[in-house]
């Protein structure tokens, strides 16, 4: 059986790429001390596989065609289409197809019906973290988007319980593999709405207490009442949710958190402990 | 207690867009697509059919007129692509889309 040997969310923004060269020096070292000890806890973990959850930035959907979840279940994937991640490296990344068959087939029994894709290209929501985590060997990836881009989005706890799906593929898988989960995106920030830039720190941290505690009803309820007026990046807090709903909203610890205006991004990096849900 | 899920704010709002004006938007994203444009926007424009006040506020860098027809991720990567300096289209956005000279 495949086991899931860890539970991870980092924030990504283009600036942290785009921007880095003219970024103060102080946010450069939080910012590299803070993907570097991601990195340190994934390459632990040594997983086969790393299903990463993050949105897709208009590069494979548009809103002729927009679905809220996709499931990547290609032998390979495309990296970042964007310019400014040309020096990414790797022009193309491994997928693993029967792990995403298996969480497609256990989706779709857990009453979801999420798109397929079999060639996604995977723009800086997924690889921002992927590189500056510094990933060593970069293990398969299993993409997971979920449509926190354009409304309607799925509800929060529908998110909370793919990530539960998703662990109980891993868990039922028939085959030997060391599987991680990556949430990307959030915290609070705002992007070309009048409030950009602006960075809800009292969200995110009351966000963050949530998570600790364990409470799930309470967590969606705060969601719920406060994660539209955290701007319209907040909603990426789904992806930390599907990674709380795999971890059965138990062993949450926080890395690193800094609010972060000069990326537009309230920046928070995490790992849940998946052994204590075993 | 069980959690009642209203789903996250406004995440069931239907937001009607204008198709190409996001259309336009998306399609720039593609370099060659972009530097076309820089080039001389009314060849690329006469692509779309775009409805005259949508043309016409695309023209006059019209961020309040434009913010509401169009997602707000395209929307500010259009204005990146389009070289609007980010302070000026900061200023507009926050300004409910007006420039600092009205």
């Amino acid at each position: 059986m495949a086991e899931l040997v860890g539970i991870f969310a980092a924030s990504h923004g283009p600036m942290i790429v785009r921007s880095w060269d003219v970024l103060p020096s102080a946010t450069r070292t939080t910012l590299t001390t803070a993907f570097a000890e991601l990195g340190r806890r994934i390459n632990a973990a040594r997983p086969d596989v790393l299903i990463v959850i993050s949105p897709d930035h208009w590069v494979n959907f548009f809103i002729d065609n927009l679905p809220s979840i996709c499931i990547g279940v290609g032998e390979t994937h495309d990296g970042p289409p964007e310019p400014w991640l040309a020096a990414f490296p790797h022009k193309h990344i491994v997928g693993h197809a029967s792990l995403a068959q298996h969480m497609l087939e256990r989706a779709l029994a857990d009453g979801f019906e999420p798109s397929v894709s079999y060639r996604l290209a995977l723009d800086h929501g997924f690889c921002i973290p992927l590189w500056k985590a510094n990933l060593d060997p970069l293990p398969a990836i299993v993409p997971v988007i979920i449509n926190t881009v354009e409304p309607p989005f799925p509800s929060l706890s529908r998110c909370f319980d793919l990530g539960k799906s998703i662990a109980d593929a891993v868990k039922s898988f028939p085959g030997t593999l060391r599987v991680a989960m990556l949430a990307t995106g959030g915290m609070s920030h705002s992007i070309g709405e009048a409030t950009m830039g602006a960075i809800d720190e009292a969200f995110d941290r009351e966000c963050l207490q949530h998570l600790a505690s364990g409470n799930r009803d309470a967590l969606l309820t705060f969601l719920n009442q406060r994660i539209a007026e955290a701007g319209n990046g907040a909603a990426e807090m789904r992806n930390w949710l599907a990674a709380h709903g795999a971890a059965g909203a138990r062993g949450f610890e926080l890395i690193h958190y800094s609010a972060m205006p000069e990326i537009y991004v309230g920046c928070g990096f995490a790992s849940w402990n998946a052994l204590q849900n075993t | 207690m069980e959690h009642v899920d209203s789903g996250g704010g406004d995440y069931r709002r239907v937001i009607m867009r204008d198709y190409w004006l996001s259309k336009l938007f998306f399609d720039l994203q593609n370099p060659a697509a972009a530097a076309e444009y820089r080039a001389g926007r009314d060849t690329v424009l006469a692509r779309y059919p775009l409805k005259p006040e949508v043309r016409a506020a695309i023209t006059a860098d019209d961020v309040a007129t434009l913010a509401p027809l169009v997602n707000a991720y395209l929307l500010r990567f259009y204005f990146l692509v389009a070289g609007m300096p980010e302070a000026e289209f900061l200023r507009r956005i926050r300004a409910g889309g007006k420039s600092a000279h009205g």
